[in-house]
């Protein structure tokens, strides 16, 4: 039942409303001043309070104030005199939902408690639903909140580094694990720099492709290279992308880093390990070696002993020449097989890349003009100077150009006009290529398999074995890679791509 | 006449150093530098005794002592293999071949290893011509 508060001075109306409302059905109570009303009202908080406009003390205009101050959804109907529009419009100022003129008519009253009653419950049922939505909205957000920061916690602790990117690759990720591989702060990064600050300019290509739509592709798969982080040094990486999407719109990019220092360093380790047990399996081979050189050495005397004995100079000479052969063969492996058990990291420092290429030219020049072997020099101008370890560069063109040469010198087809190119060319990312050509005798599948292991030589006695295991340990410890292609009679080309530092920090 | 002796070694130094040999103590020296050529000059010339190293490109000596005993017409040239390989290691290589399904063949009667003395080479070569 709805509890209704009435407020009159005259007893005779109090009673005769009241005795109407309640038949009406409503529990009434009632106050026969203002004071006593609002007593009433705090005491029995009723939905609607019906007032006299017109009371001694407290007047009807001040009851209304107090209470609406007291519950703002409180329905106050105000009784006023007949043509007292003054009055009516000051309560209407203060919040007052109807007026009834005297004398109070049941019908009038009846009309204005049941609006005020629709008015109450709309209010009342708005509330509910505010106060619903703003629950919902909590619980909502606290989801959000709380599926974000295990997000942000996935990110943030995870052991590959994550940068991602928007549509216009300016890097909005960016985790504690790319920082400690790139070593830039997330300060310096987040908001600040794009993909092309931080990438190799290949992976931001690949995205830029991927962005655009190029051949539909959504991800690009694991693959190795090397950044260059903060301090320039050059550090490899594993990395993967995949490129975010809203629908079927792109909106960005996200990278995932594995540094590869630690992988890398085992693996020289083992391969230093691998080396030197080579070196050990193969001491029989290497006695081979030494026992011809030996021989050689013993041929060399007995030709002079018999040059002194019968006075023969032809003979004299052709045993000391065989005498230096033979001491020239040992200081040959001698000195490979120092250089290929010793490990030696890259000393870096400025220098011309192309004039490295023409020293070693000059160097082969003259073995290549009496063997009737024209030397192709084709140098990409563009390289400046950069920072690599020149002696190991000299050592690797130096035994590869020979190596060209030589394959010219055993080629039986002397139709041939034989020809050794060095190329050099500059590559993204910090890579000086080197290519070394030559329209020689070439080699077969077997022996180009063979190649690099150890003390496998196609010069017969005229090679150690040993010269491209140590050209293939240079550029590895240059952090370089070297391939091959051949053709039995058609010619080889070797590759040997070398990337350069930006610094002097090394890596 | 005197005999002929066919030196076969890819090492000039070697050939070198074994033709002297044969000149200072009268015999008349021949050359080649591989297995195949080698077999060839056995073939035209007939040498009496072939001096034979048993690494080398193309036809290695292990090839060429294996033809040279399982031939009929050339079974009896003598042989004497100088090489920087121990005996033992041409001797897994001769029974490798055979239980390939070669021919049993016989060792070398004479086996020297580099680097030899030319005085015992000369005695050996003496010895074995008689």
């Amino acid at each position: 039942m709805d509890k209704l508060l009435l407020i009159d001075d005259e007893p005779d109306i109090l009673r005769v409303l009241s005795m109407s409302l309640k038949a009406d059905g409503y529990d009434v109570v009632t106050a026969a001043n203002g004071t006593e009303g609002v007593a009433a009202f705090e005491k029995e908080t009723p939905d609607i309070v019906i007032t006299d406009i017109k009371m001694p003390g407290m007047d009807g205009i001040e009851v209304l104030k107090k209470i609406k101050a007291l519950n703002a959804d409180t329905e106050v109907i105000i009784i006023t005199g007949h043509g007292d529009i003054e009055n009516a419009i000051e309560a209407l100022k203060h919040g007052a939902s109807d007026f009834i003129n005297k004398p109070v008519r049941d019908e009038a009253l009846s009309i204005a408690l049941s609006r005020a009653r629709e008015k109450f419950d709309i209010r009342q049922q708005l509330k509910e639903y505010t106060t619903d939505l703003e629950r919902k909205v909590a619980e909502a957000t606290r989801e959000v909140r709380r599926r974000s920061n295990f997000q942000i916690n996935l990110i943030r602790s995870s052991n590959d580094g994550i940068v991602a990117t928007d549509r216009d690759l300016k890097i909005v990720i960016y985790n504690p694990t790319a920082r400690q591989i790139f070593g830039y702060s997330p300060a310096e990064t987040i908001n600040k720099m794009k993909a092309d600050d931080l990438f190799p300019g290949q992976l931001v290509a690949d995205l830029q492709a991927a962005l655009n739509g190029k051949n539909n592709i959504k991800n690009l798969a694991w693959k190795e290279m090397t950044i260059i982080c903060k301090d320039g040094a050059q550090i490899p990486v594993r990395s993967s992308s995949t490129i975010l999407l809203e629908g079927d719109r792109p909106v960005g990019t996200v990278a995932f880093f594995q540094d590869l220092r630690e992988i890398k360093r085992l693996e020289k380790e083992l391969l230093n390990s691998e080396r030197l047990a080579a070196v050990g399996q193969t001491v029989a081979g290497l006695a081979h070696g030494i026992k011809n050189i030996l021989h050689g050495l013993k041929g060399g005397s007995y030709l002079v002993d018999i040059g002194i004995q019968k006075d023969e100079s032809e003979k004299l000479k052709k045993g000391w020449d065989m005498i230096k052969r033979n001491i020239g063969r040992t200081s040959n492996l001698v000195m490979d097989l120092l250089s290929y058990s010793k490990t030696r990291e890259p000393e870096f420092e400025a220098c011309l890349p192309n004039q490295i290429a023409e020293d070693v030219c000059t160097l082969v020049a003259d073995k290549a003009r009496e063997n009737k072997v024209k030397l192709i020099r084709d140098f990409d101008a563009s390289i400046g100077e950069v920072l690599l370890d020149p002696n190991s560069v000299h050592e690797i063109l130096l035994n590869l150009m020979t190596n060209a040469v030589d394959a010219c010198l055993f080629d039986e087809d002397t139709s041939k006009n034989f020809q050794v190119g060095l190329k050099t060319g500059h590559e993204k990312d910090n890579v000086i290529q080197f290519e070394i050509s030559d329209n020689g005798l070439g080699m077969d599948e077997a022996v180009v398999k063979k190649l690099f292991t150890s003390f496998f030589s196609t010069k017969g006695h005229r090679g150690t074995g040993l010269g491209l295991m140590v050209t293939r340990k240079l550029i590895e410890e240059h952090n370089g890679s070297i391939d091959v292609s051949s053709q039995p009679g058609k010619g080889t080309t070797f590759s040997v791509r070398i990337p350069y530092n930006l610094s002097n920090k090394g890596n | 006449m005197s005999k002929k002796v066919l030196v076969v070694d890819d090492d000039p130094d070697v050939r070198l150093f074994s033709v002297t040999v044969l000149e200072e103590n009268g015999y008349t020296p021949l050359e080649a530098e591989d297995g195949e050529s080698g077999l060839k000059k056995i073939k035209a010339e007939k040498p009496d005794l072939v001096i034979l190293d048993v690494l080398m490109p193309r036809q290695s000596g292990v090839r060429l002592y294996r033809e040279l005993k399982t031939s009929k017409a050339l079974k009896d040239v003598k042989i004497i293999i100088l090489s920087g390989i121990a005996k033992k290691t041409f001797m897994r290589s001769q029974k490798a071949l055979t239980e390939f399904g070669g021919a049993e063949i016989p060792e070398p009667e004479i086996y020297l290893e580099k680097p030899v003395e030319p005085d015992e080479l000369a005695d050996v070569i003496k010895k074995v011509l008689g």
